[in-house]
């Protein structure tokens, strides 16, 4: 079974290095990569698209940060902690941001920049064992 | 009262009375004899007729019993008796009947009806009758027996004449007359007329007893009694006063009025001799009294507790002292005596006394009061009260005075020292920084402090109800209000540390600190006791340090975001240099690893540029004694309105400046061609794809503050999305490539920097102003 996962950055040299290390961790089959939070909820509106698997968030960015990406998904999807793993990716490595990122349930992991392969291979690990309770049910 | 003086008079009283009582008793007796001698007169004539007429009847009783005898012849035989008898008793009132006793022996009897019984009665055997039968022939005259009973019935008198023919006794010519008869004839009752009463009596012959024949038995009493004895037949009349104390009765008034007339007089004496003793016991009680004053007088003045002093008023001489005077001076009385009063007096106190003198002398007063000092023997000296008063009566010769003089030297140093502690509260409580008010319940102001001028420029608090309330801000009110009922219901406790402020006359408001007391039962006090300071410099101190606080805070957390945001965005670069360099480790392909290189060229690129950045805030925030000076910010306008000509071309905008030429601020010049050259720069680059730029700028004071205002017809912004970051470093809101999220912080930066503020209004789609303000 494909995984999919959705990229959301706005720093575009890191667009580069995270594609190059999903493609050698070879975890995820479909990738989507925003460089503005705005464009999922474009997305969204377009078509009727599945959530992914796993979503690495970046939480500075203009216009839309990563917490206000959240809240709205969450109106659109209510049980979305059920539904995806999201793994918070920052270059933040205040204890506020770990903090605030506990009192989301939808949220899976802090990640501090810079990820490894090793570390989206993990991701993807513990993404089976969800997917699989996933299909129990 | 003496009772020797007072007992003489009322003797001599009693002696006159009884003397006047004897005199009049006297005089009444004479007058009672005199009466008595009138009654015994009056008796005596009555009992002289009375006499007289009975004499006269015996007589013709006498007569008639002569005229029977002589019929008598020689053979002892009265012939033709009862012609004769009835010849003689017929015409003789007198008699009532007429007998023949020849030998005693009763034999012939006219009328002899009434009188047969007593025929051939022996009157000479019967021993009841025969003495007086004897005692005639004995004195061969005419005796009158009886008044007895009849044989033949009656109360009767007989009279006997003894008849003698030839000396040889015959018997008797008796005539009866009827005892009724008698004394109808005697005139007795005519005569008495109802003052006397009468009674006949006779010795008893047998007996020897007076035997009384009138009705009634009176009781004889001599004195009363005038009697007559007839000799013919040893009879007694009686005449009795009827009321035998009539004389006595008749001056009994009189004897009381001369008792009563004797008392009186007696009295009158009495009181009138008493009125010389009575004037005498007033002069000597008075003289008593008058020696007793005297005595207390002397007692006070010796003894008294203040100073009495006696002057000469002429000469001004001492004449007497007593101790306390004396004690006061602590001069003997020989050593004062015959000294001048004046010599004692303190010389400023002198003329003050001696003009007063002067006045009593005059008798223009009759006594003065005077505080002075005079000067001990060791010539310490004395407050005095002086009080003198004159001893001579108005209209008498001027003679001496009396001082009393009282030491108040204790109390003149403690009304002094009172004064002086008043003085120096009260200066405490003036000078004080402190206002003292005193609040009656109603809110009246009844005392305020004079500090309270000094402090809140009112002379005065005129205040009534809440009206108190009304200086105070409307914030502090409800606070106060709370604390004065919580003060009400604690009477006496202190309620401290009450922060209000309080409008000034100047209108300004000054931080007071009060204190309030509930003194309301205290009489003296009688309200609320508010004292406050003015703690306004110490609450401003309070305030500023707050607002440093806050300040420090605010910068603290700006210093937090800062170097998380520098964190950050180093972090950022570094760990994409990382990643990059990582997978370039592992690269095989040639062609790849020059796209790493390439990449690495950005982001030291990017680096430098966010290390530029950083550097212009950090320049900002780290200057704090940056220079300022006075700048036309129209001139400034002008200058960046040519440095962006080329831009302003290119959009085709249109700016309107309307900045009045005396907008002078305070502040750094490369800062104000900052914040212009930023909020000019955003207004083109966020210009609205659809219409002509418009950029409105104007100033104007608001205030006291200048204001500028930057006014696009842009994009503008979401506020109620991005409200509270539009001023955030690196915060931005597009999609452009060229908006880094900086211009805006370090123009806050800038102005607040400066003092200034600047705030946001912006409608998406509409245009954004912004307004900056200069202090």
């Amino acid at each position: 079974m494909s995984k999919c996962v959705w990229v959301i950055d706005d720093d575009e040299i890191y667009q580069i290095i995270i594609k190059k290390l999903i493609s050698r961790s070879e975890i995820f089959q479909e990738q989507s990569y925003y460089t503005n939070a705005n464009e999922v909820f474009e997305q969204l509106e377009k078509a009727d698209i599945f959530l992914p698997d796993a979503i690495l968030l970046d939480i500075n960015m203009p216009q839309m940060d990563g917490w206000q990406f959240i809240e709205k998904l969450k109106t659109i999807h209510p049980d979305l902690a059920e539904k995806t793993d999201i793994f918070i990716v920052s270059s933040s490595i205040a204890y506020s941001d770990k903090e605030r990122a506990d009192k989301f349930p939808e949220v899976t992991a802090f990640l501090s920049k810079p990820v490894s392969v090793e570390e989206i291979k993990n991701i993807g690990n513990s993404l089976n064992k969800k997917t699989r309770s996933r299909d129990q049910v | 009262m003496n009772p020797t003086t007072s007992r003489k008079p009322l003797v001599v009283g009693l002696f006159a009375a009884l003397f006047f009582l004897f005199l009049g008793l006297f005089m009444l007796w004479q007058r009672y004899q005199l009466l008595l001698e009138n009654r015994e007169d009056e008796m005596t004539g009555i009992i002289d007729l009375v006499e007289q007429n009975i004499d006269q009847s015996l007589k013709y009783s006498y007569t008639a019993a002569l005229s029977l005898a002589l019929q008598i012849n020689e053979d002892g035989e009265v012939e033709n008796f009862e012609e004769i008898a009835a010849q003689l008793v017929d015409n003789n009132p007198n008699i009532d009947g007429i007998e023949t006793v020849p030998d005693g022996i009763i034999k012939q009897v006219y009328p002899y009806e009434q009188n047969k019984a007593a025929i051939n009665y022996n009157i000479l055997q019967d021993s009841t009758r025969n003495v007086e039968a004897f005692k005639a022939i004995e004195s061969r005259k005419m005796f009158f027996a009886g008044p007895l009973e009849l044989k033949q019935g009656g109360l009767a008198i007989v009279g006997r004449l003894p008849v003698f023919i030839e000396n040889e006794f015959w018997g008797f010519s008796a005539v009866i007359i009827n005892f009724e008869n008698l004394i109808g004839q005697s005139g007795l009752e005519e005569l008495s007329a109802k003052k006397y009463k009468f009674q006949f009596s006779k010795v008893n012959t047998v007996t020897g007893k007076e035997d009384y024949f009138l009705r009634d038995e009176i009781v004889m009493e001599e004195s009363l009694t005038q009697e007559i004895i007839l000799p013919d037949g040893n009879w007694k009349i009686h005449i009795i006063a009827l009321n035998p104390y009539q004389p006595l009765y008749a001056l009994i008034p009189v004897a009381f009025l001369i008792l009563l007339m004797s008392g009186a007089l007696g009295w009158i004496i009495c009181t009138t001799m008493k009125r010389p003793a009575i004037l005498a016991a007033k002069v000597k009680k008075q003289a008593g009294e008058l020696a007793k004053s005297e005595l207390q007088f002397r007692t006070i003045f010796n003894q008294a507790a203040i100073g009495m002093v006696r002057v000469d008023s002429n000469t001004g001489m001492i004449m007497e002292t007593n101790k306390k005077f004396q004690e006061l001076l602590g001069y003997s009385n020989a050593e004062l005596v015959a000294k001048d009063h004046i010599s004692i007096s303190y010389d400023d106190d002198k003329d003050m006394n001696l003009q007063l003198m002067d006045k009593l002398r005059n008798n223009e007063i009759r006594e003065y009061s005077l505080k002075k000092r005079l000067v001990r023997k060791d010539g310490e000296i004395i407050w005095i009260k002086l009080n003198v008063s004159a001893l001579w009566q108005p209209g008498e010769p001027v003679c001496s005075h009396i001082a009393l003089v009282e030491d108040i030297s204790a109390r003149v140093k403690a009304q002094k020292e009172r004064k002086e502690n008043e003085k120096r509260f009260r200066s405490l409580v003036e000078n004080s920084s402190e206002v003292i008010l005193i609040i009656d319940q109603t809110g009246n102001v009844k005392y305020s402090s004079p500090s309270l001028q000094r402090i809140t420029g009112y002379k005065e608090l005129q205040v009534v109800e809440n009206e108190v309330f009304s200086l105070i801000h409307p914030e502090d009110v409800p606070h106060l209000i709370e604390k004065f009922k919580e003060c009400r219901e604690n009477p006496g406790l202190p309620f401290t540390g009450i922060k209000m402020r309080l409008q000034t006359k100047c209108v300004k408001y000054i931080w007071v600190e009060a204190t309030i007391t509930n003194l309301n039962n205290e009489k003296s006090i009688g309200g609320y006791v508010v004292n406050f300071r003015n703690i306004t410099e110490k609450q401003e101190a309070e305030l500023n340090l707050i607002k440093s606080y806050d300040f420090v805070m605010e910068q603290n957390k700006r210093l937090l975001n800062f170097a998380y945001i520098v964190s950050h965005n180093l972090r950022s670069h570094s760990s994409n240099l990382e990643s990059i360099l990582e997978l370039y480790m592992d690269e095989a392909c040639e062609q790849e690893k020059a796209n790493y290189i390439s990449l690495l060229t950005n982001v030291s690129k990017n680096l430098n540029e966010s290390l530029h950045d950083l550097n212009e805030v950090v320049s900002i925030s780290d200057n704090l004694d940056i220079s300022v000076e006075s700048l036309s910010v129209a001139d400034y306008l002008d200058k960046t309105l040519e440095i962006l000509q080329l831009q302003i071309q290119k959009k085709k905008a249109i700016i309107h400046t309307c900045i009045p030429k005396d907008m002078q601020i305070t502040f750094n010049s490369s800062y104000l061609e900052s914040i212009l050259l930023n909020f000019l720069t955003n207004a083109l680059r966020y210009s609205h794809p659809d219409r002509t730029p418009e950029i409105r700028l104007s100033g104007y004071l608001n205030n006291g503050y200048w204001i500028l205002e930057i006014a696009d017809n842009g994009i503008g912004i979401d506020l109620d999305t991005y409200g509270d970051k539009v001023f955030g470093l690196y915060k931005t809101f597009t999609d452009r490539k060229d908006s880094r999220g900086v211009g805006l912080f370090i123009t806050k930066n800038q102005i607040t920097a400066m003092g200034g503020d600047v705030t946001i209004n912006s409608r998406p789609g509409i245009g954004t102003t912004f307004k900056v303000l200069f202090k």
